[in-house]
């Protein structure tokens, strides 16, 4: 049964490097991104991290199968149902999302074979280039301010007070 | 009776190795990202799509209509994509932002899936799981509940001015020349 099953899986691998090579691959890639990132933890409970971009490619391909990898994590691309756009998106948790520059890079079928290759093999997986690279810049989320408003006004009045007690303990003595 | 069991047995075994075949099967849930709902105010909504299956899931189209354009606008991300392929055993996020445009009850409905669960069948369609109601309240009361208030904090200060900028005018004059005082009997 365990023989079968790898079989099957070397089958379907088979079928899908096959499959890979017929899809079309971009020739000089031009990318316009626009990227969101969660900014309050009130209205998020995980931080999303979501990028859309609109691709353009000298050979005129349209409607490609992309793949994104974000480092620790690869999945593939969503289209629209025109195909003029694609979009990727991920959560992590606030904690582990620090403010910063994340890159997210984008390979073809072929790409990301390699990449995977390389994965399995241990071999450094900066060294396979991607088709285009996308910087998603996160401010960080904000937890709201670092001293609530009525924390501040009770400082300053009790600050008031201690002044008004000096002078008056000053005058009586 | 052992021929029956060894019967029974060779049968599930079969029934096992059916179940083996190579088919997608998706498992779909929404979920609301946030804690407060506000209308005007960003509103995420992920989407997770598990490939439970044993073969990879063709043309995977997520659609969702549950979000009218009269009760909200898309600020990022894209309602309805698709996807050419999901490998099996792994799983996907797809996530959009929302504004929602007015407060009051809203039910959120679950979204609408369809794949060709193997090379050359049907399209399956399935449904994400759906969050249900929640209430969207309007931007006042989010604001009363947590902004920092700071233009109400200055003014109070502008108000506490006179009770007690008075008493102190009154003190650093009486002061100024009380030490004015001192000084000139120490010469």
């Amino acid at each position: 049964m365990a023989s079968w099953t790898k079989m099957f899986a070397l089958f379907s691998l088979v079928l899908l490097f096959f499959c890979s090579s017929n899809a079309q691959t971009c020739v000089g890639p031009t990318v316009e991104a626009t990227s969101f990132t969660s900014a309050e933890a009130n209205l998020a409970m995980e931080t999303t991290f979501l990028v859309e971009f609109t691709l353009s490619c000298k050979n005129a391909a349209k409607d490609l199968v992309l793949h994104a990898d974000i480092g620790d994590r690869q999945f593939p691309v969503s289209r629209s149902a025109d195909g003029m756009r694609y979009q990727i998106s991920w959560t992590a948790e606030h904690k582990q999302a620090p403010a910063g520059s994340y890159e997210v890079r984008f390979f073809d079928d072929e790409g990301f074979a390699a990449l995977r290759k390389a994965q399995r093999s241990d071999q450094d997986v900066n060294a396979v280039s991607s088709l285009f690279t996308i910087t998603v810049h996160h401010r960080g989320v904000s937890q709201g301010p670092w001293a609530s408003s009525p924390t501040v006004a009770a400082v300053a009045a009790f600050a008031v007070w201690l002044f008004a007690y000096r002078a008056k303990r000053q005058i009586q003595d | 009776m052992r021929i029956l069991t060894a019967f029974a047995i060779f049968g599930l075994v079969c029934l096992a190795g059916s179940a083996d075949d190579n088919v997608a099967r998706l498992l779909a849930a929404k979920h609301v990202q946030n804690q407060y709902l506000v209308e005007g105010r960003d509103l995420t909504v992920t989407y997770s799509i598990y490939n439970v299956g044993t073969s990879a899931a063709l043309n995977v189209q997520l659609t969702d209509e549950g979000f009218p354009e009269s009760d909200f606008k898309v600020k990022h991300g894209m309602p309805t994509v698709n996807w050419a392929r999901i490998a099996p055993g792994t799983n996907v996020t797809h996530s959009i932002v929302l504004t929602p445009l007015k407060s009051g009850k809203f039910n959120f409905t679950a979204a609408e899936l369809s794949y060709v669960p193997s090379e050359g069948a049907q399209p399956q369609i399935g449904y994400t799981s759906g969050p249900g109601e929640g209430g969207i309240m309007p931007e006042r009361d989010y604001d009363r509940k947590f902004s920092p208030h700071i233009l109400d904090w200055a003014a109070f200060a502008v108000m506490t001015l006179p009770s007690i900028g008075i008493p102190l005018m009154l003190w650093y004059s009486s002061n100024r020349k009380y030490r004015i005082s001192s000084k000139a009997k120490k010469h």
